[in-house]
Order: C-alpha cells, then sequence, then structure tokens
C-alpha cells in the first residue's frame, strides 16, 4: 500500500473543515477540472418521485378533478406559487382542530422556489413506471431492456461527473428513501467504460441509521488509524494483489482511505446525533421522505457534495389511499423547502451557490382505479398518458427568478433534459453529450429557457 | 544367507497377513471433508452478499447466523453504496461482539508460519504459496503490535473472500 497514513492524518483538520480540494489524477488520465464554465458548485437534485399527478401539483385542482368536489388548492406551497384550499383539509397534521389532516404545515421558504427560480410548468416524462421514470432521471436515456434489480444500463449522471469532471466519490451522495424497488443500484451503471470505480455513494437512511442500522452497523469497533487500520490495509492490499493476479477482483467504489476513514466517522458521528435527537429533520417527519431528507442534510452539512440526489417516494400510496398521498404531497413540499432553507441557513459553503431541481419522475392516470379510501375518494394507479405529464422547478445561482415556461397542451422539456442541465451546472455538458447515451431530443433546461 | 532367507520369510509372513478393516458404524455421522482448493485460480464465482455476510459471521463466531438475522444484515449492507466500506464497518461490528471467536495473540507469535497457513485454511480454504506465507510470516515479524484480530480482518476484507 503507497498511502501516507501520517500525511493523512497531519491533513485530518483541513479534512473535517471540509477544504478537501486537492487535484488528483482521473483513471482516465486527467486532472480534476471540469472543462465547462460552472454555472454552481453544487446541485441538490430532488427525485420528487412517486408518481406525481399534475392536477394535484402543477395545476392545483386538489380535488375538483380527481374526486369531482368543488374544492381546488395549492397544497406545495413552498415550492409553488398559488393559494392553499380553503375547503376540505384532510392533508396536513392532526394537531388543532381536531379534524384528521385538517391543520395544514406552515410554510417555511418566504418565497416559493416558482418565484426564486423557473417553472417547467408541463413536461414529458418519458416513462410511466418509476424505475424507468428514475433511470430517466438520472441516465438521460430511455432504455427499454432496463429490467428491474439491475444496474442501469447506461451510465449515470454520477459516473459522468465522476469520470469527466474528475469529482471524488464523496462529490456524489444518492440518498434513497429504501432499498426497495431496485434504489441502491441506482448509484452506478454497468456499463463498462463507467461503472463502480466513477459510482455515487449512497445510504438508504431508514435502513443505514435506522433499527436495522443500529443492530448491526452502529458498533463499530474504532481502530486506531494509524497502528490498527493501516496493518490491516496494507495486509489486504497484499492479499488482493495475489488475487488480482489471477484476473479478479472487486467492483470498488473509488473512494480513497480517507474518504473511507471520513465516511466512517460520518457513520458513528450520526448514530450519536439520532440518539441524542439532533438529526435536522423538517418540522414535520411523519414520514420517510422527511426522515430521509433529514439525513440528506446531514450528509449536505459534512460532505457539501457537488452533486445530491434526494430520492423521495411516499406519495407513492395513491396506489390505494388518495388522502394518503395528499398529505405525503403535502410533507414532500415540506420537505423540499426544509432542505432549501437548510442549505441557505446552515451550510454557509453552498448558500447562494447551490441549484435545485426538482422534478417526479412520472405522473399518475387521468381516471382512478376502483380503490377508495377513508373519505371515499377514489384511488389513481399510473399507466395511462397522463402519467407522463410532469414538471420540473429549478432555482438557485444563475437560474432565472420567476419565470414559467410551458402550459397544459403546451409542453417544454423532458425529464431526460435534467441531465444534460446538471452535467451544464457543473461544467460537463459537452463530455455528456459527446459520450452519445443521452436520449438525443434531450436539452440542457437552459437551453430551454 | 540364512539371515536373508530369515527376512524373506518373515516379509512373507507380515504381507500375506489379512489387512485391517476399519468397521463403519452405520450410525456414525462425519463432518464433511472440506477439499482445499489446490490453486488461487480455482476461485472462479463470486459469492453472493448473503453468502458472503452467513459464511464470515460463522467464520468469526464459529455458528451459524439465523435466516433473519441474515436478512437484516444483508438490507444493512445494501443501504451503502460503497459495498467495500459496507463490509468494513460490519466486520468492525462483529469484532465488537463479545462471542467473537478469535485465536490469541500468543498463538500467532509462537508460530506464525503455522498460523498462517492455517488462517490461510480458514479462509481461503487453500494453502498459501511459499511467497504469501513469507510476506505474511515477515510481516507478522516485523509488527509486533500486530495483533491475530487484524490480520483476521485482512483476510475477511480481501477480495478473495468475496470469491469460491
Amino acid at each position: 500500500m503507497t498511502m501516507n497514513r501520517r500525511k493523512f492524518i497531519r491533513n485530518a483538520g483541513i479534512i473535517g473543515a471540509g477544504a478537501f480540494a486537492a487535484p488528483y489524477i482521473l483513471p482516465s488520465g486527467r486532472l480534476f477540472a471540469a472543462t465547462g464554465t460552472q454555472l454552481a458548485q453544487h446541485v441538490v437534485y430532488v427525485l420528487f418521485a412517486g408518481g406525481v399527478r399534475q392536477q394535484e401539483s402543477v395545476l392545483q385542482r386538489y380535488l375538483n378533478d380527481s374526486q369531482g368536489l368543488p374544492w381546488a388548492g395549492n397544497i406545495m406551497y413552498n415550492m409553488l406559487n398559488g393559494q392553499a384550499p380553503t375547503n376540505k383539509i384532510v392533508y396536513g397534521t392532526d394537531q388543532g382542530n381536531g379534524a384528521s389532516g385538517g391543520t395544514p404545515i406552515l410554510q417555511i421558504l418566504s418565497q416559493t422556489l416558482e418565484t426564486q427560480g423557473t417553472l417547467f410548468r408541463e413536461v414529458s416524462s418519458q416513462s410511466n413506471g418509476h424505475y424507468g421514470g428514475l433511470n430517466n432521471l438520472l441516465q438521460g436515456s430511455t432504455v427499454s431492456t432496463q429490467s428491474l434489480k439491475s444496474k442501469p444500463v447506461n451510465p449515470t449522471i454520477f459516473e459522468y461527473l465522476r469520470r469527466h469532471g474528475g469529482f471524488s466519490a464523496t462529490d456524489t451522495w444518492l440518498i434513497g428513501n429504501g432499498i426497495a424497488n431496485s434504489i441502491p443500484l441506482l448509484n452506478y451503471s454497468a456499463h463498462p467504460d463507467y461503472g463502480a470505480k466513477y459510482g455515487a455513494n449512497f445510504f438508504a437512511p431508514s435502513v443505514t441509521f435506522g433499527n436495522l442500522g443500529f443492530e448491526h452497523l452502529s458498533d463499530a469497533k474504532v481502530y486506531h488509524p494509524e497502528n490498527e487500520l493501516d496493518p490491516i490495509y496494507q495486509m489486504k492490499y497484499f492479499l488482493d494483489q495475489s488475487f488480482s493476479g489471477v484476473g479478479r477482483g472487486a467492483d470498488v467504489l473509488g473512494n480513497t482511505d480517507e474518504e473511507k476513514f471520513r465516511i466512517k466517522s460520518f457513520m458513528k458521528q450520526t448514530y450519536q446525533k439520532v440518539i441524542q435527537n439532533q438529526i435536522p429533520f423538517p418540522l414535520v417527519t411523519d414520514g420517510n421522505d422527511a426522515f430521509n431528507v433529514g439525513f440528506a442534510c446531514e450528509v449536505m452539512r459534512e460532505f457539501k457534495p457537488a452533486l445530491t440526489v434526494v430520492n423521495l417516494n411516499d406519495v407513492d400510496g395513491c396506489h390505494a389511499d388518495f388522502t394518503g398521498y395528499l398529505r405525503s404531497l403535502h410533507r414532500a413540499d415540506h420537505a423540499v423547502g426544509h432542505l432549501w432553507n437548510y442549505i441557505q441557513t446552515m451550510v454557509p459553503e453552498m448558500a447562494g451557490n447551490t441549484i435545485l431541481i426538482a422534478s417526479p419522475e412520472c405522473g399518475r392516470n387521468l381516471n382512478h382505479n376502483p380503490i377508495r379510501d377513508v373519505n371515499d375518494w377514489f384511488a389513481y394507479d399510473h399507466s395511462d398518458d397522463n402519467a407522463s405529464r410532469v414538471f420540473t422547478l429549478m432555482a438557485g445561482a444563475n437560474v432565472p427568478s420567476n419565470l414559467s415556461l410551458g402550459s397544459e397542451g403546451n409542453p417544454v422539456g423532458l425529464t431526460s433534459d435534467n441531465v444534460l442541465t446538471v452535467a451544464e451546472i457543473l461544467g460537463i455538458k459537452p463530455e455528456v453529450q459527446n459520450a452519445g447515451y443521452v436520449q438525443s431530443e434531450s436539452l440542457s433546461l437552459f437551453d430551454r429557457i | 544367507m540364512k539371515k536373508g532367507l530369515i527376512i524373506f520369510t518373515f516379509c512373507l509372513i507380515i504381507f500375506s497377513l489379512p489387512a485391517c478393516k476399519k468397521v463403519i458404524d452405520p450410525d456414525q455421522y462425519e463432518v464433511n471433508e472440506v477439499k482445499l482448493y489446490s490453486s488461487i485460480s480455482d476461485k472462479t464465482k463470486l459469492k453472493s452478499q448473503e453468502q458472503f455476510v452467513s459464511i464470515l459471521y460463522t467464520n468469526l463466531f464459529q455458528q451459524t447466523l439465523s435466516g433473519n438475522k441474515l436478512v437484516q444484515i444483508n438490507n444493512c449492507l445494501e443501504s451503502i453504496g460503497d459495498k467495500e466500506l459496507g463490509r468494513e464497518v460490519l466486520i468492525s461490528n462483529f469484532m465488537n461482539k463479545p462471542n467473537v471467536q478469535l485465536p490469541s495473540d500468543s498463538i500467532m507469535r509462537e508460530n506464525p508460519r503455522e498460523f498462517v497457513l492455517d488462517t490461510y485454511e480458514r479462509f481461503f480454504v487453500r494453502l498459501p504459496s511459499e511467497a504469501e506465507a513469507t510476506w505474511m510470516v515477515n510481516y507478522i515479524e516485523s509488527k509486533p503490535q500486530l495483533s491475530a484480530e487484524l490480520l483476521y480482518f485482512a483476510f475477511a476484507l480481501s477480495n478473495e473472500y468475496l470469491y469460491y
């Protein structure tokens, strides 16, 4: 092993201060330097996922479209402009007036993200399913052969950034809302020119820092970096060298030893914070999405990643529970508002230097299924053309403010645009285009403005 | 001449005696003999994550892991993107358990070569090459602070341990 542990320890203070920016040679031979101009140094990319119906989000029809009841309104008032519903409030918390869900969650942002940024009101999703949609959002391509429980076929935005932009593994994070539905597989593709060594770090906080994580991961023995970890790694590298002689190894993410040490320390600290109730959760954290966002805030505070992808999913309960869907949609908006507020107020290195992008991976059907919930309201699946209708919201540094593009019947943008958009923000758009895997009709959203 | 005849007769008698026969008790159960790999290159298959966890647990605790715990631990590893880091955290947790079965450092120091052979056999189900054994013995002897635990950790974390 060639790593100099002493040097690492000397530098630990600098690393801890978040100033780890030393250039290094990429496997491709390029130095750490994105070729294009960066529009911001950080992107927070919210997969506003689970299947969000346009009618209850951008179109703000609340119950008057879905259930034939005459009450419209905006239940996403951190993200979108518009007045909240005034009747039949079911999406809030149970506190206050005694009615179930009758107390809406207070607005976090003084200005909506729509006001702060640009809203693409009618975007075409190239998939009406979760996995295809998520892959589309992360690969920028539509691959019909993409199957569940398998790695993405084409490179993900994480791999583009790491290979072409020289970003380190801890510069790219995927925070998943669980380990089901192939979510843990989305941090890198099976593409032979990209793959694990360019992959993103991933946590599914509900597991990693939930009960299971506490039982099986939180009691890690702390080894002295120099006297204990160093010999372990030296012996491991010797053993691996012998084994690589027969042409076999393991897929590794490419975290350096320093990054691994930092991640392990972060995990240790995070378990302590959970015990001490110090995770910066949104005010209302009664679902997995808000739980996930709390840990995403922790990751951002610690690592200041160039790209943080946060996956939400609770709205998928809409298959059987429309009331629950409204509550989840309201909470997803609350969680995104919290995320943006946290960046601006608690992570000074990212405040004013971050762009947030949020898109559902797919919409939901125009017509309901036969399932009724406690309010006798119908549920919705996602399989028809209406399920290909979504929105994209973008706000932050260098994003035009108070701009709204497209309308019902006049779509502007594709969900696959997001990959090129992130690539443009972080300075590698030409490289991603030249790689040739992004859908040919895709553009950066900045090019659509 | 007479002496040679005596020896010949003795040998004839000895070799003509019926050989001892092992009596097999039909009710006797035996542990299957584990065949060692003759070469490192015989390992071509990647263990599944469940296989890795199960084998690791058995190796370190000398008992089998329950199906329920296996699923739980597998889920924990799924929740971490860097699988090698996840395995490292898991092994660190195992090493912190009071019932982990580790040889003492004195056993390692008494006969490092035998210890290395045993460890290769235990983790890799093969014997080390001469070069491997020499490197490892030298490493143990050059590091007075090195514990058997750290050596076990390195083997458990190695890439070869992911294969069978």
